[in-house]
């Protein structure tokens, strides 16, 4: 294989310029759409406590106007983008402020917000405003039409490792045997017209459950292989508006099926910067300045491209490893939780529990309970309810509570049922535990119960 | 080239013409092999919701019209019949408390009902100055059922000490206008409530019945059932009738105070009544029509009878348990409080096989906050 053609050649531009556009827009619209559904408030202003990640505790919510100034200014950035105007800041902006607020609290963790924390991280290092952009219209100098085929490859690769990984998360037992969670998730949707009535069967979970990971485990080889590419394309489109449809996924789809545009052919891209320039000459904008006539090539110094290459490698070798570090934990994953995160893991459960704190102040001998609805909204108590991790943290937050309030050490327990994909609610972690003397941290948390694998599924129960 | 945008516009066309004709209406008709949810919500809708603020309607308008012969004929006699009145009127609102969403949610219907314990000094300055608008969120615990009982029960030892406060007590004829008003306010919030909801009035039933709102997603009429119905459970059966008052939300600290009918003493009452028409929205039980589709019903269907049977068996345990407790329930929790926190905890055991079990069996989500998934 020749890596070099991948890597240090030239290549167009187009590809990565077309890319930028698109996900600056479908960023812009997101973060209208975000602002507009009341989220910021709701997820950002509202709660009165927020579940930081391990080691991020300084990411820590605004206030009201830092709040919806951040995602001003993340719109504003989101717009950089998609214009080209003043591309590197915009970019950098946007990394950071999307990766902040998405870093306050763990309950609103969607893989498609790390794709897209991650892209933007990705597009800081390119520079995809050298063409089809307002920062080449002020500054005709900066144009250019080939750049090193790296740039644009990156971008193909994490979209590959996405798909591959999801689709791995796919091969487990339940997805694949018992067809789980789909067999809950369709026949709730039994109600659509058209396909409604399909989703009804079993077997259409079965089929929905093995074409869904033979998709996202070939897509992206699909799309790289010319002959095949407009029929992947045509099948990307399909499989994510299927999932439009019938769960409730917000802005992915239209994310995956504008991106999944770069895998086609510079000429394909030239073809739309072209489409776009006639429509906006049409429109009686003036005529970019400048003739143009000189091909020109991006290439980086010695020193950028040593930084750059040991950065892509160090980036690449984690996205490829963080998704297996599950397999460090003992017990079951989609039990346990830990290593979860950050993997690709999309839509693999149906998981809903219900705990309830015990608090008992051991100088009065006193002991009481507390609900999660007394401190967070019902979506932070739905995640918490099913991670252990959360669950330690809230407990946490009630003895710095009680701590105010001058009981200095509450032990605190909680009583935590879970089911998932069907079986009978069960204990998820010791509930004789004092969580008030465990550590958050990395570690292996002794205190969570083993899967009951043995517990009886509620469906299909006869009896 | 072309050929290639060619294909994509016809799979983008096509992608999107199959999602569009699946989420605009084109006919709900199950299939004899699937649950017929929109069967289900109808007799939800028809045979449980509406006649549940139909009941409530009229025993108000009884409320009401024993009101206005008390203030014209304050007796003794008079004075028991309006306590009659009230205690089939909080009956009637157990039966009701459970739909907060829609139109008793654009009424604040529970909070202006029933809000307890209630303000005595707020009802008390209230009638001294003359001067309140029950409708301000201030006078939320000097309105409603529980002020209501306070006023009929709670400001003497025997109903002819009561009579005198409307009689010859220096504010009698405030404390009387005071009864009226908010026996008013009851029913003005009542009546908007049903009104609401009838096809001659706000026609809500029609939205609740719509093709849109056949889903289980946020939003759709079974999810916000749902989570109006864990959510009364919770808050307002295990922790506002028993929890709360038993001290498990106070730090351990009792507060009979709290119970939901301090003055007239019959709280328990009305928590087993609550539960019993929790256990009949659970079974699809009209009020007046006998059991029809319902979540039960849904479950087995699902092949999860197993999951169906527990839940009746632990609903019927918490409502024995409270069947063992005694009215005045303040009086039981100052007294004896353990059989209490016994009770709690049997009511305890449902919230987990509601919240957790069922509503995952049922695929709804517990939030009432539209929000991505991933």
């Amino acid at each position: 294989m020749n890596f070099r053609k991948h890597l240090t050649n030239q290549t167009s531009i187009a590809p990565l310029a077309v890319f930028r556009v698109l996900f600056g827009f479908i960023m812009l619209v997101s973060i209208v759409r975000f602002a507009i559904k009341g989220w910021i408030y709701d997820l950002y202003i509202k709660p009165e406590f927020f579940f930081s990640y391990y080691g991020f505790e300084w990411v820590q919510p605004l206030g009201e106007t830092g709040m919806y100034v951040l995602f001003f200014v993340m719109g504003l950035a989101a717009l950089g983008i998609m214009l080209g105007s003043f591309y590197r800041v915009s970019a950098v902006l946007f990394f950071l402020s999307f990766t902040y607020v998405e870093l306050i609290d763990k309950t609103n963790y969607l893989n498609h917000y790390y794709f897209v924390s991650i892209i933007s991280f990705l597009l800081t290092l390119v520079p995809a405003h050298r063409r089809f952009s307002l920062d080449v219209l002020r500054k005709p100098d900066l144009r250019v039409d080939t750049v090193p085929a790296w740039m644009v490859n990156i971008f193909k690769l994490q979209l590959g490792i996405v798909y591959f990984y999801a689709g791995l998360a796919k091969l487990n037992p339940d997805w694949l045997f018992d067809a789980m969670p789909l067999k809950i998730w369709l026949p709730a949707n039994g109600h659509l017209p058209v396909i409604g009535w399909l989703l009804e069967y079993e077997l259409t979970a079965y089929f929905f459950s093995w074409s869904g990971a033979i998709y996202d485990l070939t897509i992206v080889f699909f799309l790289l292989y010319k002959p095949t590419r407009v029929f992947a394309y045509a099948a990307v489109i399909v499989f994510h508006l299927m999932t439009l449809a019938l769960f409730q996924i917000g802005m992915f789809p239209y994310i995956m099926i504008l991106s999944t545009l770069i895998f086609f052919s510079a000429e394909f891209h030239e073809n739309i910067i072209r489409k776009a320039r006639q429509i906006w000459n049409k429109v009686g904008f003036k005529k970019p300045s400048g003739t143009f006539s000189t091909h020109k090539n991006y290439k980086l110094s010695k020193g950028a491209s040593g930084v750059l290459t040991s950065l892509l490698v160090v980036y690449f070798a984690l996205q490829v490893l963080l998704p297996f570090r599950f397999a460090l934990y003992p017990g079951k994953l989609f039990w346990t939780e830990q290593g979860y995160r950050f993997s690709w893991r999309v839509m693999l459960m149906e998981k809903a529990g219900y705990t309830t704190f015990h608090v008992r102040n051991p100088e009065t001998d006193e002991s009481w309970q507390v609900s999660g609805y007394e401190y967070l909204t019902p979506n932070q108590e739905k995640m918490m309810s099913t991670q252990p991790d959360m669950i330690l943290q809230f407990a946490h937050f009630l003895e710095r509570e009680y701590q105010k309030k001058g009981m200095d050490d509450t032990e605190i327990t909680a009583e935590a049922y879970v089911t998932l994909n069907g079986i009978r609610s069960s204990l998820l972690i010791d509930p004789t535990i004092d969580l008030t003397e465990q550590e958050k941290g990395f570690a292996h948390k002794e205190w969570i119960l083993p899967y009951p694998k043995n517990e009886k599924t509620w469906l299909g129960s006869q009896e | 080239m072309n050929n290639f945008i060619k294909i994509s516009i016809i799979a983008l066309l096509g992608g999107l013409l199959a999602v569009l004709s699946s989420c605009t209406n084109g006919g709900v008709d199950d299939p004899g092999s699937g649950f017929d949810r929109p069967a289900m919500l109808n007799n939800y809708g028809n045979n449980l919701i509406i006649p549940s603020y139909e009941s409530l309607k009229s025993s108000v308008d009884d409320l009401d019209a024993a009101a206005g012969t008390f203030s014209t004929e304050p007796t003794p006699s008079n004075l028991s019949e309006l306590q009659n009145e009230l205690k089939t009127a909080r009956l009637a609102w157990q039966d009701a408390a459970m739909y907060q969403f829609g139109p008793a949610e654009m009424n604040v219907l529970r909070a202006v009902l029933n809000t307890y314990p209630a303000d005595t000094d707020k009802v008390n300055s209230n009638i001294e100055s003359g001067d309140y608008n029950l409708e301000t969120l201030e006078n939320r615990a000097a309105a409603g059922f529980p002020a209501l009982g306070y006023l009929l029960h709670g400001i003497g030892d025997s109903n002819e000490e009561i009579v005198i406060q409307y009689t010859s007590d220096q504010n009698a004829s405030n404390r009387m206008a005071y009864l009226q008003d908010n026996v008013d306010y009851i029913k003005e919030s009542t009546d908007a409530t049903l009104n609401a909801w009838l096809p001659d009035g706000g026609n809500y039933i029609e939205t609740f019945l719509s093709d849109d709102n056949a889903g289980t997603d946020v939003g759709s009429s079974l999810g916000m059932m749902v989570n109006a119905l864990v959510l009364h459970y919770e808050r307002f059966m295990r922790d506002g009738k028993i929890g709360i008052p038993a001290g498990v939300r106070s730090a351990g600290v009792p507060r009979q105070e709290a119970t939901e009918s301090f003055y007239a003493g019959y709280s328990l009452e009305l928590a087993i009544a609550n539960l019993q028409a929790i256990k009949r929205i659970y079974l699809g039980t009209g009020l007046n029509t006998g059991d029809g589709l319902g979540f039960e019903e849904n479950l087995i269907s699902l092949d999860a009878a197993g999951l169906s049977d527990e839940i009746v068996t632990e609903i019927d345990q918490a409502i024995a348990a409270l069947q063992d407790l005694n009215d005045p329930l303040s009086q039981q929790i100052e007294n004896n409080n353990d059989p209490v926190l016994t009770a709690f905890q049997e009511l305890q055991d449902v919230v987990v096989l509601l919240k957790a079990d069922m509503a995952s069996a049922l695929g709804v989500t517990i939030t009432f906050q539209d929000n991505d998934g991933d």
